[in-house]
């Protein structure tokens, strides 16, 4: 139970990041998600900026700072669509949020806590995707979960291999 | 105590956050008279500038990435490749590696070659004017299959023009920026083609899937849908001109929310997955090779006296027409005019009785020529006359009593005599 819960000084220290990798590791994320596809085709199960939205979330644990930095790249990435904006931009707001305030509770440098969690908010922020598209606004939408499913799995392996190298670049006090 | 806002700023923060998004969702959608809700594609100026920033953030970084050709199965795959080499003999790993960069560069450009010459040839078979464009980049959401293209508005693109292959249909323009543009994929759920299939005739519209597989919807269960039947480009969405080829059938299956519709699915004949180089429609006017213009022009010059030779033949038929006598007598009632005449033709029937026969009256030549007495020539050629042309005489009498219910003469005022008629010698 101590590895869940955030009660040491050390696993409630706020990560620090310089500048350069808050403004750029987002812009890669949204660049790779647009690229990727182009390779990858139909194989495309990972949601990028989502990874990136939990991993500084996880790493702040400020909840303001993970609901803006949800909202900024769901927006930029509704922008990149031809939906409505801000569909994207709800479920990430309140994935940045939960991530942030999960982060407070518990410790999220353990591998097997990151991948459920990655798992998890994976699956929160396609449900609110789905919630406010065909539900809130009314439109129609064929939806599969298999499809979720299995990007929520992509995300929480990207996650893996992903979050170890962010680590490298945090700032030590 | 601690103050409400300080207390309560995170979850604040976050429903300040929601609340604008749920507007700006709110003033995007719109809810259509019969209650479906549906996105207009024409955002004002405020979304569209969202858009544009994206656009423009991240647009460079796919442009640079795709003209440096670092692909990321390319990098794999030589890595492995370099970790392999480097075990065998460094000194032959330079090279290999050298000759394996070089050789991976000219093959893409050979293939791109290819690509590009099979596009040309394809774009100059082709009638209508395209625009050769490369693809940089998607949008990252299997919700939402568009990609972006490296020409823009400055190219002459604009919205809703339709986007191809050599291969087949691919998409619409959909966005369009300065230096690029957004295309929606046959793919996705929100496109919508109107497609004929090529053997039967049915038409319906294709769109996407959940599973980002292609189908025609809102089709009537059909037997003779096969899979392996091609699918065609109907031409009535003001988008796609008819006949470009879009796919064939691969499989149908019964609608699962009405019984009596199916879904017919389709694979698409071009790569939707794998699109490199395409093309764009800017002009559905027939572009025409020279050649095909100068035979047009050709018979647009032969065209002109064969019409005027027409026109010259209707004019004299017109002249000869107002010469020819008419069928309608101006002094007779509608119901007696003789266009409406059904009797036969009887040019006997009309010949003039004479009231004083002489030798030149017909039938009277063989009794001048037999040297008869006048006074008997006088009646027997009239009687002669009267019995041959008693017959006919009587025949529209007979077939106006039946109407008139009297001995009313014909309309058609053809003379009978009543001496002339046999029933009315016999009862006077």
């Amino acid at each position: 139970m101590s590895v869940l819960t955030a009660d040491t000084r050390r696993d409630i220290e706020i990560h620090r990041y310089p500048f350069l990798v808050y403004a750029l590791v987002p812009l890669a994320a949204l660049v790779l998600q647009a690229w990727l596809p182009r390779l990858l085709g139909p194989y495309t199960w990972f949601d990028l900026p989502l990874v990136v939205t939990v991993y500084f979330s996880l790493g702040r644990r400020s909840p303001i700072q993970g609901t803006l930095l949800g909202g900024v790249l769901g927006i930029f990435q509704d922008a990149l669509t031809h939906h409505a904006i801000g569909i994207n931009g709800i479920a990430k707001t309140i994935v940045g949020y939960v991530a942030a305030s999960v982060g407070v509770r518990i410790d999220v440098d353990n591998y097997t806590i990151r991948l459920a969690l990655n798992f998890l908010l994976s699956l929160l922020g396609s449900a609110v995707y789905f919630f406010v598209y065909h539900i809130l606004l009314g439109l129609t939408v064929d939806w599969s979960w298999l499809m979720e499913f299995l990007k929520a799995l992509g995300n929480s392996a990207i996650a893996l291999l992903l979050f170890p190298v962010l680590d490298r670049f945090r700032m030590q006090d | 105590m601690e103050p409400f806002f300080v207390r309560y700023r995170n979850l604040l923060v976050l429903l300040a956050l929601l609340l604008a998004q749920m507007i700006g969702l709110a003033m995007q959608v719109r809810r259509t008279s019969v209650g479906l809700s549906s996105f207009d594609t024409r955002d004002d100026r405020g979304v569209r500038l969202i858009r544009l920033w994206a656009n423009a953030l991240v647009s460079p970084p796919e442009r640079f990435i795709h003209s440096t050709k670092l692909g990321a199965v390319d990098l794999w795959q030589n890595y492995l490749d370099l970790r392999h080499a480097r075990q065998e003999n460094h000194d032959l790993q330079q090279t290999i590696d050298r000759l394996r960069l070089e050789q991976a560069a000219l093959l893409q450009d050979a293939l791109q070659g290819q690509r590009l010459q099979a596009l040309n040839q394809f774009q100059e078979k082709y009638i209508y004017k395209t625009l050769a464009a490369q693809v940089i980049g998607a949008s990252g959401s299997d919700h939402s299959r568009v990609f972006n293209v490296d020409k823009g508005s400055n190219d002459g693109l604009k919205p809703d023009m339709a986007v191809i292959t050599a291969d087949g249909i691919v998409g619409k323009v959909r966005e369009v920026f300065p230096h690029s543009a957004q295309v929606l994929v046959i793919d996705d759920q929100t496109s919508g083609a109107g497609v004929i299939l090529e053997t039967t005739r049915i038409r319906g519209i294709l769109r996407g899937n959940a599973d980002g597989r292609t189908q025609i919807v809102d089709i009537l269960a059909d037997q003779r849908i096969q899979p392996g039947e091609k699918v065609l480009t109907a031409g009535g969405d003001q988008i796609f001109p008819r006949g470009l080829p879009v796919g064939v059938v691969e499989k149908v299956e019964r609608d699962p929310e009405r019984d009596s519709f199916i879904n017919v699915i389709v694979k698409p004949a071009a790569h939707l997955d794998r699109l490199d180089e395409v093309l764009v429609i800017t002009s559905t006017e027939p572009r025409f090779p020279s050649d095909q213009q100068q035979d047009m022009a050709t018979s647009e010059a032969l065209k002109g006296p064969e019409v005027e030779a027409e026109e010259q033949r209707k004019k004299a038929s017109e002249i000869m027409a107002e010469r020819l006598p008419g069928l309608i007598d101006p002094n007779l009632p509608p119901e007696q005019q003789p266009l409406n005449d059904s009797t036969p033709p009887n040019p006997v029937g009309h010949t003039a009785q004479p009231l004083h026969p002489d030798r030149f009256t017909p039938g009277a030549a063989e009794d001048q020529g037999a040297g008869q007495p006048t006074g008997q020539t006088g009646d027997q050629p009239a009687k002669a006359t009267q019995n041959k042309a008693a017959p006919d005489a009587s025949l529209p009498k007979k077939s106006a009593a039946p109407k008139t219910g009297a001995a009313k003469p014909p309309a058609t005022g053809t003379p009978a005599k009543p001496t002339a008629d046999p029933q009315s010698r016999r009862n006077p």
